[in-house]
């Protein structure tokens, strides 16, 4: 025989047989023994689904410790997609679902509970919820036939609630599901106690809008953890670990309600007085908006900030509607969502007088008691421009206290005059924080502008349809000196100037936060200050006393007598609370004036600064002046008045 | 002795003659037998119960019905003698031929992309397992008669004969048991006297042939990338390299001593595909852990010693060429489904014998144990 024998050939597939049983000994123990743990930690992940539970978040309250924000506990009915897709009665299921919600209060009809099924923000590993706010007896029915009702269940969620209402609802803003984008670039915060990042799903819940949205880091909660163990179905077996969510952190703000509800009431109030009235020169008031700004002037700490329109945040619970947004966006013209004490931008008329006149003073230009004779009239340049007076009032040989206590138009024109070629003003404007956002800890504030001859001409060249003029003319420093034309300022940067003005001159951010409080469910020092928001310098103006002197003098009086903004303060008792001030009308194209008033007060140790800035309102004294002073009267204790009907205002 | 051919009285045959089959027994292939069959439906078992609460045993019962069965044809082949076999081998042969033509028509039904069942009832019989059988007895019956002379003609003949169920196999298609079949062919042609050179040359024919069916069109596409699956596994697309994946992790996760009966985390949550059948391997491993497993390893190499050491011992050549291709088939079924589920080869849908849920394969594989079994019992009549 030419080939190996059977005997030596069979040996042969033995040897082969052993190799391979070698190979998968071998193989065995690499798999169980050697690269096991890191094959074991796959097979974790791979069977274990990561649920996060949305913590409650944290309450907002007034600086007094009056609950602004806080949470209710809401019911809602959720379906589990996973398990209602192999339902072999799902239309009836929905049906007598929607029955059952229509008789214990929750009227609901199946199309409605269809489109929410099918909403694609919920992902298939979350029960998604089809009725929100429905009543408890919802959920005991569900509960009793439960086995009528398979894949359904009642969920308890955290959702806001507002104790005040609408008020402040500008300031608190609102919250709402977290958008596909905004999830992929929110920054969460970390839990002050363990530094757990508070991460966002797809079903989180993030500040949309106010101090939700700029404190949502301390607001938000930390999110419990629910480990499920699914099967290769992705069908959840069972829990295997589960950490509680933990509520998130009190906002405590320097914001007082009172005097919140008390600046909404009365802007409210007096605007829809002027609304449909005509002012001195026969223009139609359509006091269509307007702003109050409250700080406290040693700190930067915001006590009020009215806008009107605004919105209610109750509307945002749940979600709002398209609809309901629509009508929002409009009311009687302008848009309830934007907040016009920070994004407002505004002539600031003559409350800007307060910083010519220091421009003046600070640079010697005049002295206190350096007089002009006010003819009612100034003209400037070639070709010749004249200003006026309001009402071309005469008032005479006149010092600055005087000309600032009666609003005298021609003496400022007479400073822009003089300061024409300098940037003075403008640089005593930017002193004072205009021409640049406050950094207030609310979103979406204008930074407003004074132009100096440079972006004048700059606009010129970039947009020569809207700004068909690029050459800086002597009368537009005159109108400048007079807060007019070539200058807007937001409601806030005004207050904040007259804040600094009272002072002493410190600029400061100002802040509606306050501090940062503990969970009064927190496990550990409940209610406990975590950390305080300190006051921020950001400038100076010098104000030195032949400075600070003269013109604390005339905007003193300003309130009193002959001052053109008497007229709102009478009553008010000025010996306890002397109020500072000054009324501003600056005069808008087509439109009424905007109504303006900006103070600080008590005068001696300056707790409030106050100023409101009303739209196509007329004169200063008559719309602003009074919804300040009514202001004032919850900040002094004093009697509180209604506003007075309109009538032809006051001069200016 | 004298008393040998005085009494041939049934009952006392085996107590008095010595070379009586019943006193040959090999009692280690019968505990590696009935130590598979045991851990087999436990496995199958612990892996269609599912995650609970409530369990399903319609597999237990089954595959415990399949094991009893497969037990009537294990006591049937053991006792009859194998050389019927050598007598019956070209009926058997036609028959599961014939079956194999049956089944590829529209008698035969199709499940999971095959047509390679005919559907008896609540089961379904798999005539390509019966064909392991048959070409075990034809190849074996054609190499001892050649009794080692083997010329081209005859080697084609040989071939000829593998050739034809594996053809209409293929055509089902099923490539785990033309693979399967390809094994016992090559092992007996081997033992059983093939030429050297006809070796070689069959050696570099079949490597080519391996080469031609990956680039052609004879293999589907999802046969191909399930085949080539292990030289890629970092091609998540593959699903093949899912499924290989989910079983090393299943397998990893048993660790040395295993999670515990009903406690395999994978296994109990059906991660592993196909794991009562081709993936069973993972089951028992996840639960008892590289003790365990091992342990199942051992059982399987004690078998297949057995089953080599009978092949030797075995009265004529016809004995020793059957026990060769049994242990083909078992060693290539335990190397490539075991390999695949450890990720070292190609996935192929092959039972683990005595392991793997499934009737015919498990009644195919006890009887050829029986057969076995019937050699060994014989090996000096």
């Amino acid at each position: 025989m030419e080939t190996a024998s059977p005997r030596t050939r069979m040996s042969l597939v033995g040897v082969v047989v052993i190799g391979c049983f070698m190979a998968l000994f071998a193989r065995l123990w690499y798999l169980q023994v050697m690269e096991a743990p890191r094959l074991q930690v796959q097979a974790i992940a791979n069977r274990t689904r990561v649920v996060a539970i949305e913590a409650p978040r944290g309450r907002i309250l007034d600086v007094n410790g009056k609950v602004l924000v806080d949470n209710r506990t809401s019911l809602s009915v959720t379906i589990d997609r996973v398990a209602f897709r192999k339902l072999r009665d799902r239309d009836d299921l929905m049906s007598r679902l929607a029955d059952v919600l229509t008789r214990y209060g929750t009227p609901t009809k199946i199309s409605s509970l269809e489109k929410r099924y099918a909403d694609m923000q919920f992902d298939d590993l979350q029960p998604v919820p089809v009725a929100t706010d429905v009543s408890e007896e919802v959920q005991w029915y569900l509960a009793e036939h439960a086995d009528d009702f398979p894949t359904i269940a009642v969920e308890r969620r955290s959702t806001r609630v507002y104790p005040y209402g609408a008020a402040a609802g500008n300031v608190l803003g609102y919250v709402g599901r977290i958008t596909t984008e905004r999830l992929k670039v929110a920054q969460p915060g970390v839990d002050p106690d363990s530094g757990v990042a508070k991460t966002y799903q797809s079903n989180s819940t993030i500040g949309l809008a106010g101090v939700e949205s700029t404190y949502e880091k301390e607001l938000r909660g930390t999110p419990g953890v629910e480990m499920i163990e699914v099967d290769s179905k992705n069908r959840p077996v069972g829990t295997s670990s589960y950490q509680a969510p933990k509520a998130g952190s009190d906002v405590q703000l320097h914001i007082d309600i009172d005097v919140q509800v008390r600046a909404e009431q009365s802007l409210q109030d007096k605007l829809l007085r002027l609304r449909g009235t005509n002012q001195r020169d026969g223009t139609l008031r359509n006091a269509t908006a307007g702003s109050v700004v409250v700080l406290d002037p040693q700190s930067g700490g915001v006590v009020a900030l009215a806008t009107y329109p605004s919105y209610d945040p109750r509307d945002f619970v749940n979600g709002i509607s398209q609809e309901r947004y629509d009508q929002l966006t409009d009311v009687d013209g302008v848009s309830a969502l934007i907040d016009r004490s920070i994004s407002g931008q505004y002539a600031p008329g003559s409350t800007f007088k307060l910083v010519t006149a220091t421009a003046a003073l600070s640079n010697g230009l005049i002295t206190g008691g350096t007089s002009y004779n006010d003819q009612g009239v100034y003209t400037v340049g070639n070709p010749a421009q004249t200003f006026t007076n309001a009402g071309s009032t005469r008032n005479g040989t006149i010092s600055l206290p005087t000309a600032l206590t009666l609003s005298s138009d021609v003496y400022f024109y007479w400073l822009g005059d003089r300061m024409d070629g300098s940037k003075l003003i403008q640089d005593t404007a930017s002193a004072y924080g205009f021409d640049k956002r406050t950094g207030i800890d609310l979103p979406n504030e204008s930074a407003g502008y004074v132009l100096t001859p440079e972006d004048k001409k700059a606009l010129h060249a970039k947009y020569p349809e809207s700004y068909s003029e690029g050459t800086w003319y002597t009368g537009d420093n005159v109108q400048l000196a007079v807060g007019q034309n070539v200058i807007v300022v937001t409601p806030l940067q005004l207050a904040r100037a007259y804040a600094a003005f009272a002072n002493g001159g410190t600029l400061y951010t100002p802040h509606v936060g306050w501090r940062i409080l503990r969970s009064a469910n927190s496990d550990v020092n409940p209610g406990g200050v975590i950390s305080v928001i300190e006051p921020v310098v950001t400038g100076t103006v010098a104000l030195p006393a032949d400075v600070r002197d003269p013109i604390l003098a005339g905007l003193s009086r300003v309130t009193t007598g002959l001052g053109t903004g008497s007229s709102a303060f009478i009553g008010f008792n000025q010996q306890a609370f002397p109020v500072v001030g000054k009324t501003g009308t600056a005069q808008v194209d087509g439109k009424a004036d905007t109504s303006l008033f900006a103070s600080y007060g008590p005068g001696v140790t300056p707790r409030f600064a106050v100023a409101a800035v009303m739209e196509e309102s007329g004169f200063g004294a008559e719309a602003a002046g009074e919804v300040v002073r009514h202001v004032y009267e919850v900040l002094a204790g004093q009697t509180l008045t209604d506003a007075a009907p309109a009538s032809v205002g006051s001069t200016d | 002795m004298l008393s040998s051919s005085v009494s041939r009285h049934d009952s006392n045959r085996s107590r008095r003659d010595p070379t009586a089959p019943a006193r040959h027994l090999d009692p280690l292939l019968m505990l590696a037998v009935v130590g598979l069959s045991i851990v087999g439906i436990i496995a199958v078992y612990s892996a269609t119960r599912g995650p609970g609460p409530t369990y399903s045993s319609s597999y237990l019962i089954k595959q415990t019905a399949f094991v009893g069965i497969g037990a009537g044809a294990f006591v049937i082949f053991s006792i009859v003698d194998y050389r019927k076999l050598h007598d019956w081998a070209w009926a058997f042969y036609g028959l599961t031929t014939f079956m194999l033509v049956l089944v590829i028509s529209p008698l035969g039904s199709q499940s999971k992309g095959a047509q390679a069942w005919f559907a008896l009832g609540p089961f379904q019989l798999q005539p390509a397992e019966f064909a392991k059988l048959s070409l075990i007895g034809a190849l074996g019956f054609m190499l001892s008669e050649f009794r080692g002379d083997i010329d081209v003609r005859r080697m084609f003949s040989l071939l000829g004969v593998a050739a034809l169920p594996m053809v209409l196999i293929l055509i089902q298609p099923d490539l785990g048991l033309v693979l399967i079949l390809t094994a016992i062919a090559l092992a007996m042609l081997l033992v059983g006297g093939l030429p050297t050179k006809f070796i070689v040359v069959l050696t570099l024919v079949g490597l080519i042939g391996i080469f031609g069916a990956l680039n052609s069109p004879v293999l589907k596409e999802y046969q191909i990338s399930r085949l080539t699956a292990f030289a890629n596994p970092d091609d998540k697309t593959n699903p093949a390299v899912y499924n290989v994946d989910q079983s090393q992790q299943a397998i990893a996760n048993g660790g040395v001593t295993g999670e515990g009966l009903f406690n395999g985390p994978q296994t109990k949550l059906g991660f592993v595909p196909e794991q009562q059948t081709d993936f069973i391997f993972t089951a028992v491993a996840e639960q008892f852990g590289f003790v365990g497993a091992a342990m199942v390893l051992l059982l399987y190499g004690l078998l297949c010693y057995r089953i080599w050491r009978i092949a030797q011992i075995a009265k004529d050549s016809f004995g020793s060429y059957v026990c060769i291709g049994v242990l083909a088939m078992f060693a290539f079924s335990i190397f490539e489904n075991v390999g695949m589920a450890m990720g070292i080869m190609p996935v192929t849908g092959i039972p683990l014998l005595l392991l793997s849920a499934g009737g015919s394969s498990t009644v195919t594989a006890l009887a050829a144990l029986g057969l076995v079994m019937s050699v060994h019992a014989r090996r000096f009549q």
